[in-house]
């Protein structure tokens, strides 16, 4: 007894040492990130929860009940859901491709692609998109190449409406989709495919019931980013959209900066987050079942 | 040309003149080859003799500079292997891990429209003929290595193929597993009565399952044989080294039945050896060589000293140093202890002409 007894601080200390090999990696990682976790806790977590409080003024939820019930408000968020939609939807159809030919070609080819593909992030998004205001105007490049060669008697409206946002929107979202599926194609086993061949399947069966299974969660990840990113966009659709294409972030941005009506925008963005969330969790439930095989 | 008629009723896959050549390599050098019905045959090699290229090339993921590729009466020389009617089982199985075992061995029924009915009767068939019966609704990652290795074969097998290729299929299994799947495999492709082409590096392996053997080296096919030929008569230098273990001297026949080691000691040789002065490999497997006892007479008797036992279980492996200072490994049944040889012992041995085998030098 007086011998277990004795033992205990001893056994304490060993219990020490143990916890602490075990766990050093995870504690020396957490102590590495602690400037990174710490900024985002005071610059970021820090002030979202003082914007959510701001959208319960006066302990009421009145600017939820707007939000979610004003027909204008409901509409825009469901239009920007849609265009979000639509824009995951343009970026799967034209990234996959490209993804495929980064995954497939012999170098230089990959390398040339992927400097091709990046080359819009080096470049400021404002310029982008005004650059996009002089390919697109009425008068713009692409007008006036079209008028001048007899394709066309009247401009293409292209600017100042939805068909503006969609491709500036797709222009600036594409690497976000081709990135996360050609990661996902370049681990796809190429003996997969030349068992599915040696078994009889012809190409599009062996892309229908092999490859395309196999990049899914790749697909997954590149449409939940493009989707996620899509919801919250700002400039483009205020730039290309000319007033006539309405999405949330506008709408937000208007509630602030004309009405100075910070509780209702914060309850606009509390409801923003929310939908993405909800699309997010989507999205995973959807594929869950799918998501490694590797 | 003559080894692979086409159209011959002998040879089910039929390779003549076979050519593959990558830039300034040539991965396979004119192979004329004819398997025949119902044989195992195994393509057997080292690394970088051709092997894998010669598979790629029966199963279409090659196409041959020159000469024909033939199954049967068909010509699939250019074929896409979607096309020949082949049954492979990979190296490493390659099942498609996002479908269920049962949806992997249906894939190529349903890839020949095979009624639906009729798949689902086939994969419970095939899923009990390798004894994976209730298994086909898991997917790939939640069985064993075996369990995925019968489930490959199944899939190459379902759909009655004219030929199955096997590329190194046992490499990924423990020693114990690899043998007894490698019984199951012979056991299943003689009771289907499949035509089968295997293509291994492990000559152990080879002599198990195979009816016959074709030893490649550097793109050719230096022999063609049975199991026990090429165990017993190796063709050439290379054959005796890689296949089992040999012992193997240098010499120059010296006439009179007699050839000379390189020490100068005289062997007698086995009849029809080469003319005089030519010169020769002399092949002795390790078993053959005997401990001898009073009063025995052997052709070629030697004295000398262990220097290094290897306990094997059955047999204990020697390695002597023989008195005209030659090494020679041995290989003997395991006797009770206290007979057994350490090292440092002195013993004397010999074997009979007959016990040699020659092979070309060069």
């Amino acid at each position: 007894m007086t011998a277990a007894v004795a033992d205990r601080p001893a056994a304490t200390a060993t219990g020490t040492a143990i916890w602490w090999r075990n766990n050093r990696a995870t504690a020396l990682l957490l102590l590495a990130a602690a400037p990174a976790l710490l900024f985002l806790l005071a610059f970021y977590l820090l002030p979202m929860m003082l914007l959510l409080a701001q959208s319960f003024e006066g302990g009421s939820l009145k600017a939820y009940e707007k939000a979610l019930t004003d027909g204008l408000y409901v509409r825009v968020l469901i239009d920007t859901m849609l265009i979000a939609a639509y824009v995951s939807v343009i970026c799967l159809a034209l990234g996959y491709p490209v993804a495929y030919f980064l995954a497939s070609t012999r170098p230089p080819w990959p390398t040339i692609g992927i400097i091709f593909v990046l080359l819009p992030f080096w470049t400021s998004i404002l310029v982008r998109t005004y650059g996009w205001m002089i390919l697109l105007g009425r008068n713009g490049i692409i007008n006036r190449f079209l008028l001048d060669i007899g394709l066309l008697s009247d401009p293409l409206p292209l600017l100042n409406n939805l068909n503006g946002v969609l491709i500036g929107m797709v222009h600036v979202l594409l690497p976000y989709m081709v990135f996360p599926i050609y990661a996902v194609m370049r681990r796809v086993d190429p003996a997969l495919i030349a068992a599915a061949e040696g078994l009889g399947a012809p190409g599009w069966q062996i892309f229908r019931r092999v490859y395309f299974p196999l990049t899914l969660p790749g697909v997954l990840a590149g449409v939940t980013l493009v989707y996620i990113l899509s919801i919250g966009f700002f400039i483009t659709p205020a730039l290309l959209g000319g007033g006539k294409v309405i999405m949330i972030a506008v709408l937000i941005e208007t509630q602030v900066r004309q009405f100075l009506n910070w509780g209702f925008a914060a309850a606009l963005s509390a409801v923003l987050l929310a939908a993405t969330l909800l699309v997010y969790v989507g999205l995973r439930r959807l594929f869950r079942s799918d998501l490694q095989w590797s | 040309m003559a080894a692979a008629t086409p159209g011959s009723d002998e040879g089910d896959l039929a390779l003549a003149g076979v050519v593959r050549r990558f830039g300034a390599v040539t991965a396979l050098a004119g192979i004329d080859l004819a398997v025949r019905k119902g044989e195992l045959l195994t393509i057997l090699g080292p690394s970088g003799s051709g092997k894998t290229t010669l598979l790629k090339v029966v199963a279409g993921f090659e196409m041959p500079d020159e000469g024909e590729v033939l199954l049967g009466e068909r010509r699939i020389t250019a074929a896409p292997p979607s096309k020949r009617d082949i049954g492979m089982v990979f190296q490493n199985y390659a099942l498609f891990p996002h479908m269920t075992i049962a949806e992997n061995i249906a894939f190529p029924l349903q890839m020949r429209k095979v009624p639906k009915a009729e798949i689902r009767r086939r994969v419970e068939d095939v899923l009990a003929l390798v004894d994976l019966p209730g298994l086909g609704g898991r997917l790939p990652r939640q069985l064993s290595g075996g369990q995925q290795q019968r489930a490959a074969l199944a899939r190459a097998i379902v759909f009655g193929p004219r030929l199955l290729l096997l590329d190194e299929p046992f490499g990924a299994l423990d020693r114990k597993l690899r043998e007894q799947m490698q019984l199951e495999v012979r056991r299943l492709q003689r009771k289907l009565g499949l035509t089968a082409l295997f293509v291994t590096h492990d000559q152990e392996e080879a002599l198990i399952l195979s009816d016959r053997i074709a030893v490649m080296e550097q793109g050719r096919i230096v022999q063609l044989g049975s199991p026990e030929e090429i165990y017993r008569r190796p063709a050439t230098r290379f054959v005796a080294g890689f296949i089992g273990e040999s012992n193997l001297f240098r010499a120059r026949v010296a006439g009179n039945g007699y050839a000379l080691l390189e020490n100068g000691v005289g062997v007698p040789l086995p009849p029809g050896a080469p003319p005089e002065g030519s010169e020769v490999g002399l092949m002795l497997r390790p078993e053959r060589p005997k401990p001898i006892s009073a009063g025995e007479r052997l052709d070629s008797v030697f004295s000398g000293e262990v220097v290094e036992t290897v306990y094997l279980g059955e047999t204990v492996k020697y390695r002597i140093r023989l008195n005209p200072g030659l090494e020679i490994i041995v290989r003997w049944p395991f006797r009770e202890a206290g007979e057994s040889l350490r090292v440092g012992d002195r013993t004397t041995l010999g074997w009979n002409r007959d016990d040699l085998h020659l092979v070309g030098w060069s």
